[in-house]
């Protein structure tokens, strides 16, 4: 009988959440405007901490390249000199195109894009690192980025425009001495040359070692041609309060604009009246222009997303728990920046990029969902910052109380963040490791970088919770020691440069480049352990040669669940 | 009098420019009637280009990035079917002129394989080309005006078998009429699918100019 009724009330909730997915017929889901329709698959979260919200003064900006099957290659791009008349090529660069290795790699192949357009070379380009984006060049300007989206009407994804955003971020990173160089670099040429193709709307955070701005910009529509002698963007940045915080989780952040407070905004100054022009803003509506609402309007909340909207959420709750946001506030209500409730370091921002919303209503191993070994990537529908579909995280570094080649540092991990490790790339560096410049998806490389971290997320995910113990020993020493140790390396880096700078460089390409080829070797081993530890889910030994089949023990309340799922999944007459 | 020997030569070299130029083969642009069904082949975003195209020419239409015939035998308002994950169906047919149910008389189909389209409708490569056919057959039993669109220039071409073919070979040569941005037919591709099929082909610089031409077709 108990079953019976068990049973029953299991069928009528099964029911009715059916019921609740199936929308009634007849009624057309046609919206009053399809053009503020903005749909963005999550994807890459941008961390911002401006130098006074940080423990030593620097600004810091995240960029988790979140994708699953992109490139994830690096590359560094040497400083250059450059005679009068010669010119800078322009490609169309898409995020997501590969190639397969045998036919080479992606940073020469999009060569084969040639968008036809040529601008005059600058007399001396900057070097810089770079991966999908520019990232950091040896003036120590920084970026990441996150894709926001726009009003439908606003693609332009024909190949008239000649800008995507990451041809923009490498130009940037060629021509820019400081943050703001950079955005108005980066809008110029979008407006002259237009804006889209491969890309949307889109954000980046662009920092020096003073300031941290968010830049913000969309296409001008399919229907743009150079011929309209109209801009072919627009294009809007704001920049974040020195005591404060920022983030941006695929959702546009800039709100109301005064373009004449031009310490903390620039941007297009047709960004009003093309909103007016498209229809995406009323004038007459007696509200003030707010540029995301405008074009980029992003509706719902974290909760009545199911936590698919999470992100913004819980940065503002981990950075601020005093201002205690509530999960329900809609995103367009949530401030743009705030001050954290303490410093942050950038050991916290690793630790942040690593969030699964532990704790939460958002926890994904909260209840059943992370099954007996509490493995958050069991269950889906929350997306935290934390991802394993992302390519490799950066933490851009900039510091301004030392010479630029030695004072930015692009801390850089592959993989999900939670089983990987940070390993820094001082901005002066001449190269970046053999390691990091190859492999892809579809084929297993032990030459590769990015493949033993993979190694060893594989390795994890048997025996979770067991296993990320493990990793979070390895993290201590190859990761934390190495924060620790900066301090240190700047040093004996500064006194060599201040002898020579050449000398100062040598020095960090030394330390720079043994330092991940350790790290690699070490997470390679890494990956061998796990895999002799948690054979067959049980513990062995190496060092002692034992063997504890009980250790990894599926807990008490696995057991009763599977016994609660075999009670109402099994047929009644049983 | 003696004749010049340049002349042939001029007129030989002048008749291999234009018989050889992508843009041989342009022919008057064909009258097509309302209603409008858009649609992609292949996913890409370039959909919305079209439909933004139609919306600046003034002209209603209603889209569905993946109608099959079901969707098609039910004509304007594509049977009144909601949006969803994968899944976009939006009615701009003025429905006072074209009541619910009305025939569609021409589909535009905007060609350019994308595997996050696809990917995001649930599709592959091989599902689409079933799909399209399926579409296409129905086009042809019923008499609905087909018309091809390709102006995702060179980034949506690839080589023989590739995606991107494999959509322009699943609708070109069925369409009645082709309009493409001189960057998607630079090898003149289209051209010769046009002229083998005896269709009407229209080059254009930019897609705004699709604008004027979708004009001339339905208006």
């Amino acid at each position: 009988m108990r079953k019976k009724l068990m049973i029953a009330s299991v069928t009528a909730l099964a029911m009715l959440l059916l019921g609740m997915t199936i929308s009634p017929r007849g009624q057309q889901s046609r919206p009053a405007d399809r053009s503020a329709e903005v749909e963005v698959p999550d994807g890459c979260t941008v961390i911002m901490v401006a130098k006074g919200a940080s423990t030593d003064g620097s600004t810091m900006a995240t960029h988790t390249c979140d994708c699953g099957v992109c490139d994830w290659t690096w590359r560094h791009i040497p400083a250059a000199d450059h005679k009068p008349g010669e010119m800078r090529k322009i490609y169309h660069i898409s995020q997501y195109k590969t190639w397969p290795p045998e036919q080479g790699l992606k940073w020469d192949l999009y060569k084969n894009d040639f968008t036809g357009l040529e601008i005059p070379e600058a007399p001396h380009t900057y070097g810089y690192h770079h991966g999908m984006f520019g990232y950091m060049n040896d003036q120590q300007v920084g970026i990441g980025e996150s894709t926001i989206g726009c009003s439908r009407k606003l693609y332009n994804n024909t190949p008239t425009p000649a800008f995507d955003i990451t041809m923009l971020t490498l130009i940037a990173m060629e021509r820019s001495k400081t943050a703001r160089e950079a955005i108005q670099l980066m809008g110029s040429l979008a407006e002259k040359y237009g804006y889209g193709f491969n890309d949307g709307g889109e954000m980046l955070a662009v920092h020096d070692p003073n300031e941290l701005w968010v830049f913000e910009i969309m296409p001008a529509g399919p229907l743009w041609t150079p011929k309209t002698g109209k801009p072919g963007a627009v294009w809007c940045a704001q920049r974040v309060p020195d005591d404060q915080v920022c983030v941006c989780p695929n959702e546009s952040r800039i709100g109301e604009v005064d373009l004449k407070n031009k310490d903390y905004f620039l941007g297009s100054a047709h960004m009003v009246s093309f909103a007016v022009e498209q229809g995406l803003y009323d004038p007459k509506a007696g509200k003030p222009f707010s540029w995301k609402k405008a074009y980029s309007p992003a509706e719902g909340s974290a909760v009545s997303s199911d936590g698919r909207r999470a992100r913004l959420w819980r940065f503002f709750n981990l950075v601020a728990p005093s201002l205690n946001l509530s999960p329900e506030m809609q995103n367009m209500d949530f401030p743009f920046s705030v001050k954290p409730d303490k410093p942050i370091s950038v050991q916290d921002v690793m630790n942040m990029t690593r969030d699964r919303s532990q704790g939460s209503r958002f926890d994904r191993v909260k209840g059943l969902r992370g099954g007996p070994f509490s493995n958050p990537n069991y269950y889906g529908t929350t997306r935290t910052i934390g991802t394993p579909s992302v390519e490799y995280t950066t933490i851009t570094q900039c510091r301004g109380w030392l010479p630029a080649p030695i004072g930015g540092i692009v801390w850089l991990s592959f993989g999900l963040q939670e089983t990987s490790c940070y390993m820094p790339l001082y901005a002066g560096i001449s190269d970046v490791p053999a390691s990091f410049k190859i492999g892809d998806h579809w084929a297993l490389n032990r030459d590769s970088a990015r493949w033993a971290f993979d190694y060893v997320d594989f390795h994890t995910q048997v025996v979770y919770n067991a296993a990320l113990e493990e990793v979070k020993k390895a993290q201590a020493e190859w990761e934390a020691k190495t924060v620790s140790r900066i301090p240190e390396i700047d040093k004996e880096a500064l006194d060599r440069f201040n002898r020579a700078p050449l000398e100062g460089i040598g020095y960090l390409d030394g330390f720079c480049l043994s330092h991940a080829d350790s790290v690699v070797k070490a997470w390679w081993t890494l990956g061998d352990d796990l895999f002799v530890r948690f054979n067959k889910h049980g513990y062995y030994d190496s060092e002692k040669r034992a063997y504890d089949r009980n250790r990894i023990a599926y807990p008490e309340w696995w057991k009763r669940a599977i016994k609660v799922w075999d009670a109402i999944s099994e047929p009644a007459d049983k | 009098m003696k004749k010049n020997p340049i002349i042939p030569v001029a007129c030989f070299i002048l008749f291999c420019v234009f018989a050889l130029s992508p843009s041989f083969g342009q022919t008057n642009v064909p009258k097509a009637k309302l209603p409008i069904l858009t649609t992609s082949a292949g996913q890409s975003n370039d959909v919305t280009t079209i439909n933004i195209v139609l919306e600046e020419a003034g002209l209603g239409f209603d889209y569905c990035d993946v109608p099959d015939v079901d969707m098609m035998k039910a004509g304007v308002g594509l049977a009144d079917k909601e949006s969803g994950p994968g899944f976009h169906a939006e009615v701009y047919t003025d429905l006072t002129k074209f009541p619910k149910g009305t025939p569609y008389s021409t589909i535009i189909f905007a060609i350019g394989a994308s595997l996050k389209g696809m990917g995001a409708s649930g599709l592959t490569i091989e599902t689409e080309e079933a799909r399209l056919k399926r579409v296409l057959d129905y086009c042809k039993q019923n008499k609905v005006f087909v018309v091809a669109v390709h102006v995702g220039g060179t980034a949506l071409r690839g080589a023989p078998g590739s995606d991107n073919e494999k959509m322009i070979d699943a609708v070109a040569p069925f369409a009645d009429y082709i309009i493409v941005t001189k960057e998607s037919n630079k090898d003149a591709r289209f051209t010769k699918i046009a002229q083998s099929r005896k269709i009407p082909l229209t080059e254009v610089d930019y897609a705004l100019d699709l604008v004027g031409i979708l004009k001339q077709v339905f208006l």
